[in-house]
C-alpha cells in the first residue's frame, strides 16, 4: 500500500513539474511562429536581421535605416500592414474622434489597417500588459525606467534630428535616442470662469497667491458659485497641484528633472510667495477659508465639467488639456477662460509647457509594422491636427496653437530640461522611494493637505516638514547626494 | 504473499489500473489548483524578499520589506480600521440570523422579503460603490429621506466628509451588501433542523424565543460559526467600498487599500507582497483564536449533562491526585 501512494504521489509530482516545462514550451514556440509570420510578409528583410536589428537598434538609428525625420510620408502610402494603438483617450475613442482620423489615415493609407485600443486605468494597466510583451505595435509610454526604454520600444530618432522639427521630444530621451514623441502638449495653467469674475468684480487676473485668495473669497461674497472646486474625490485631479512644483513656481526649467532630486528641502517656506511651499499652501488656504465646496468628498469629476461652464464654479486647478472637455460641456464655452498659474518669481510669471503622452512603437515588431507605425505616428503628430482639436500647445515647431493661451501673452514658457546624464533614473526611484510621487500619481499627499485643512488635524508647514523629512530619507535611502 | 510483480503487471493489475483513474481524475483539479493558486502564491512569497518594480532589475533584500511593513505606522495603522468592518459584521450577523429566524417560520410573502434582502448580494461590487457614493452625497439620496423623516438638512453630519462616522457609512454598504447572503445561509442551516423538535417544543410550552435559543441555535451552530470567521477575514481585507467611494482617502485607507498604492502608486511590489504575507498569517491567527473560542463557548452546550461532566472531571482529579500521592511515596 504504501509502495502505490509513494509512486501515485510521484507521478503526480512529475507530472506537475513537467507542466510548468510545457507551458513555456509552449509560449517559446508560439513566439516563434509569430516572428516567422512577420518575416514571411517581409519581401526584403529575413527573420535573422529582424532579430539583429532589434538588438542593435540603439545603433541602427544613427545610421538611418528607420527614423522620424528621413521618413518621407508620401513614399509608403502603397504599403500594407495591420497596426495595434493601445491608448489612454477612451473619450475620443467613444465619441468616434479616433475612427474619424483612423478613417482620414486610411485616404492616404488604404492599406495600413489600425486597430485601437482604449484602456481606461490606463497608468496602471498599460504597465502591466507592457511587461507581458504582447500589447500591440504603437502605445503611449507609461511610468517606465529610462534605463528600460531601448528593452521596450525603438528609438525614433536622434534628439538632435528631432529637436529640430517638435518641441517637448527629450522627455524620454536616452543615451541620444528619443523614443517618444507627444500626441500634444499640455500648458501648466489655472482654468476660471470669466462671467463669475466679472460678477465679482475681478477686473485684473491674480498673479500671486495672495491675490488669487483674494479673488476666491471675492467669488464668495459676492456670487453664488463654487469659487475653487478641488475635486478631491477623483484623487488624480488633485495630483495635478504636483504639476507647479517646477518652474512655475521657481523660474528655473532645471528644476524639475535635474536639481529637485539633490534638493535637501524641497517643500521650504522660501518666504517670497514662490516655490512648492506656495502652490501648496493656496489649497491649504483656500480650503481653510471654506473658498471650496461644501462636501468635498462626494465631488464628481464629469459632473464639474458643466458646472464651471454654467458658471457655478469660479476656479479649478488643471492642464490645458482640461480645457476643451470644460468647453464642451455645456451651452458658454465662451465663458471658460485659462490663465497662467498665479506665483511670480522676480517679477515674472512662469508658464510650463511639456508634452502629454508620448507614442512609442513596439522594438520587438515585424519591420513592417514598424513602418506602419512610424508612418502612422508622423501623420498623427503632422497631420491629423489632434493635437490643436484637443487644445493642446503645439508639439510641431511652429505650428498653430489654439486661441486659449491668449492670456499666456507676456509670460515667459519654459520647458523642463530632462535629467542629467546617468541620472535618468533618480526622480523615479526617489518618488517611489519616499512615496511622495511628484506628478507621479502622489494623490493621496495631496487630499492629505485639504483634510489637514478642513479637520485641523494638522498645520500646513507639519506636512511640509514631513515631506521633506521622507524626501531626506529617500535620499539617503539610495544614495543621491544633496546639492541644493 | 505477494508476489513481485514488475510494473508492467502492477499497471494491468486491478491495483494498478484503480491508482491510474485516481490519479487521471485528480490530476485535472489539481493542476488548475497549483497553476492558479499555489504557482502565483509561491511567486509571490519570492516577490517579498525582493527590491522590485513591475518592470526593471530586482534586488534582493531578504527579511526587510517585513520588517519595513511593521516600522510603517500606515500599514498597522490601517489594520484599526478593520475594527470597524468587524464591528459591523457583528451587526450584520446578527440581523441575518434574527430575520432568518422569522422567515423560517410561517410569514406571508416571505419568498419576496428574501428576494430583496438578498438582492443587494448579486450587484457587482463596483457598482454598489457608485450607488452609495451618490447616497451619501450632502442632500442627496439619503439627505433627503431623512428630511422626509422630519431631520434638518442642518443638523445631518457629512457622511463622507467627517471623519468620526464616514468609516461607519462605508460598513454600513458592507453590511446592506452582505447581510442578505447570511441570511439565506441561515435559512438554509434552519430548514435542516427537524420539525418534530419544534413541536415537541411546543407541547412543552416553549416560546419562539426560547425555540430559538434551545433548537435552532445549537442546530446552526456549525454555520454560523463558519459566517463569523468568515466575516471577520472579509472585514481584515475590506478594499471595495473605501476603493470605489473614497478612494481610501479622508482616513478611510484600509490595509488593503495601503497594499494597492504601496503596489500600483509607488510600485513597491516587493514591499505589497510582504504586506500580503503578513496580512495571511494574521487571517491564520485571527482563524485559529476563533476556532478555539468557538470550541470554548459551545463545549457546556454540547455536553448532554452537565452534571455528567462535573462528575467525570471529580473523577479525573482524584485518580490524579492518587497518582500524585504514590509518585512521592515512591519517591
Amino acid at each position: 500500500m504504501k509502495k502505490k501512494k509513494l509512486l501515485a504521489l510521484f507521478t503526480a509530482i512529475v507530472m506537475a513539474v513537467a507542466l510548468p516545462g510545457c507551458g513555456s514550451g509552449a509560449g517559446d514556440s508560439a513566439a516563434g511562429t509569430g516572428s516567422d509570420a512577420g518575416a514571411q510578409t517581409e519581401s526584403t528583410g529575413s527573420a535573422a536581421s529582424a532579430d539583429s536589428t532589434a538588438s542593435a537598434d540603439s545603433t541602427a538609428t544613427a545610421e538611418g535605416t528607420l527614423s522620424y525625420t528621413t521618413l518621407n510620408l508620401e513614399d509608403h502610402t502603397d504599403l500594407t500592414a495591420s497596426i495595434k494603438f493601445l491608448h489612454h483617450k477612451t473619450d475620443r475613442e467613444a465619441d468616434g474622434t479616433m475612427a474619424a482620423m483612423i478613417a482620414e489615415f486610411n485616404k492616404t493609407y488604404p492599406g495600413i489597417t489600425v486597430t485601437t485600443e482604449a484602456v481606461t486605468d490606463y497608468a496602471e494597466d498599460s504597465l502591466l500588459r507592457l511587461s507581458t510583451g504582447d500589447w500591440g505595435d504603437i502605445m503611449f509610454i507609461p511610468a517606465v525606467d529610462k534605463t528600460d526604454l531601448s528593452t521596450y520600444f525603438m528609438p525614433l530618432d536622434t534628439l538632435d534630428n528631432l529637436s529640430q522639427y517638435l518641441n517637448f521630444v527629450d522627455s524620454w530621451e536616452y543615451g541620444g535616442n528619443c523614443y517618444g514623441i507627444p500626441y500634444m502638449a499640455n500648458a501648466q495653467g489655472v482654468l476660471y470662469n470669466k462671467a463669475v469674475f466679472a460678477q465679482a468684480g475681478i477686473t485684473a487676473l491674480p498673479t500671486t497667491p495672495d491675490e488669487l485668495i483674494a479673488d476666491l473669497q471675492l467669488i464668495k461674497d459676492n456670487t453664488d458659485a463654487i469659487p475653487l472646486y478641488t475635486n478631491y474625490a477623483a484623487g488624480w485631479t488633485m495630483g495635478a497641484w504636483d504639476a507647479y512644483v517646477g518652474s512655475v513656481s521657481n523660474g528655473d526649467n532645471t528644476y524639475m528633472n535635474q536639481k529637485l532630486v539633490h534638493t535637501a528641502e524641497p517643500f521650504k517656506d522660501p518666504g517670497d510667495g514662490t516655490g512648492a511651499y506656495s502652490v501648496y499652501k493656496i489649497l491649504f488656504d483656500a480650503v481653510a477659508q471654506g473658498l471650496i465646496e461644501d462636501d468635498y468628498t462626494t465631488t464628481d469629476w464629469e459632473g464639474c465639467k458643466g458646472m464651471l461652464n454654467r458658471g457655478e464654479i469660479g476656479v479649478m486647478v488643471l492642464g490645458s488639456w482640461a480645457y476643451a472637455q470644460m468647453q464642451e460641456a455645456g451651452d458658454k464655452p465662451e465663458d471658460v477662460g485659462y490663465m497662467p498659474f498665479p506665483i511670480t518669481v522676480g517679477g515674472t510669471q512662469y508658464v510650463s509647457a511639456g508634452g502629454d503622452y508620448n507614442y512609442c512603437i513596439n522594438v520587438n515588431a515585424s519591420d513592417e509594422n514598424k513602418l506602419a507605425s512610424l508612418i502612422f505616428v508622423k501623420w498623427m503628430v503632422e497631420k491629423s491636427g489632434w493635437c490643436f482639436n484637443e487644445g493642446g500647445y503645439t508639439v510641431v515647431k511652429g505650428g498653430e496653437n489654439p486661441d486659449m493661451y491668449a492670456a499666456f501673452n507676456g509670460c515667459e514658457v519654459l520647458s523642463d530640461q530632462p535629467a542629467l546624464a546617468g541620472e535618468e533614473t533618480f526622480l523615479n526611484d526617489m518618488n517611489a522611494e519616499s512615496e511622495l510621487s511628484i506628478n507621479a500619481g502622489g494623490n493621496d499627499k495631496v487630499q492629505r493637505i485639504v483634510e489637514a485643512a478642513a479637520t485641523g488635524s494638522e498645520t500646513f508647514d507639519d506636512i511640509m516638514a514631513d515631506w521633506n523629512r521622507k524626501w531626506q530619507d529617500a535620499q539617503k535611502e539610495l544614495g543621491i547626494e544633496v546639492l541644493y | 504473499m505477494k508476489k513481485k510483480r514488475t510494473p508492467g503487471q502492477w499497471l494491468k493489475s486491478r491495483d494498478g489500473q484503480k491508482t491510474l483513474v485516481m490519479i487521471a481524475f485528480m490530476i485535472v483539479p489539481l493542476l488548475l489548483l497549483f497553476v492558479f493558486t499555489y504557482l502565483p502564491f509561491g511567486q509571490m512569497f519570492g516577490f517579498s524578499f525582493y527590491n522590485m518594480k513591475y518592470v526593471g532589475e530586482r534586488k534582493f533584500v531578504g527579511f526587510k520589506n517585513y520588517l519595513k511593513v511593521f516600522e510603517r505606522d500606515d500599514c498597522f495603522g490601517a489594520l484599526k480600521l478593520s475594527l470597524y468592518y468587524m464591528l459591523g459584521s457583528v451587526v450584520q450577523l446578527a440581523i441575518a440570523l434574527y430575520l432568518a429566524t422569522i422567515l423560517s417560520f410561517k410569514v406571508k410573502g416571505s419568498a419576496i422579503f428574501k428576494g430583496f434582502m438578498f438582492f443587494p448580494f448579486l450587484i457587482n461590487g463596483i457598482a454598489i460603490g457608485f450607488i452609495f457614493k451618490f447616497f451619501y452625497t450632502r442632500g442627496f439620496v439619503f439627505d433627503t429621506v431623512l428630511q422626509w423623516c422630519g431631520f434638518q438638512l442642518d443638523s445631518l453630519p457629512y457622511w463622507l466628509k467627517d471623519q468620526r462616522i464616514n468609516n461607519f457609512s462605508l460598513v454600513g454598504t458592507s453590511v446592506w451588501r452582505y447581510f442578505g447572503q447570511n441570511m439565506v445561509l441561515f435559512i438554509g442551516a434552519i430548514m435542516s433542523v427537524d420539525q418534530e423538535l419544534y413541536e415537541a417544543a411546543m407541547l412543552d410550552g416553549a416560546n419562539r424565543f426560547q425555540q430559538f435559543k434551545y433548537i435552532i441555535l445549537p442546530g446552526i451552530k456549525t454555520i454560523v460559526t463558519l459566517n463569523v470567521i468568515l466575516s471577520i477575514t472579509g472585514s481584515l481585507s475590506a478594499f471595495e467600498p473605501p476603493f470605489v467611494i473614497t478612494d481610501g482617502a479622508n482616513g478611510t485607507g484600509t490595509y488593503f487599500i495601503v497594499m494597492h498604492q504601496i503596489a500600483h502608486t509607488q510600485q513597491k511590489v516587493g514591499l505589497a507582497s510582504a504586506m500580503a504575507i503578513i496580512l495571511l498569517l494574521i487571517i491564520f491567527l485571527a482563524t485559529l483564536l476563533q476556532k478555539l473560542f468557538f470550541k470554548y463557548v459551545f463545549r457546556s452546550a454540547e455536553d448532554e449533562d452537565p452534571r455528567a461532566a462535573k462528575k467525570r472531571e471529580r473523577a479525573i482529579a482524584r485518580i490524579a491526585k492518587k497518582r500524585a500521592g504514590s509518585a512521592q511515596a515512591g519517591g
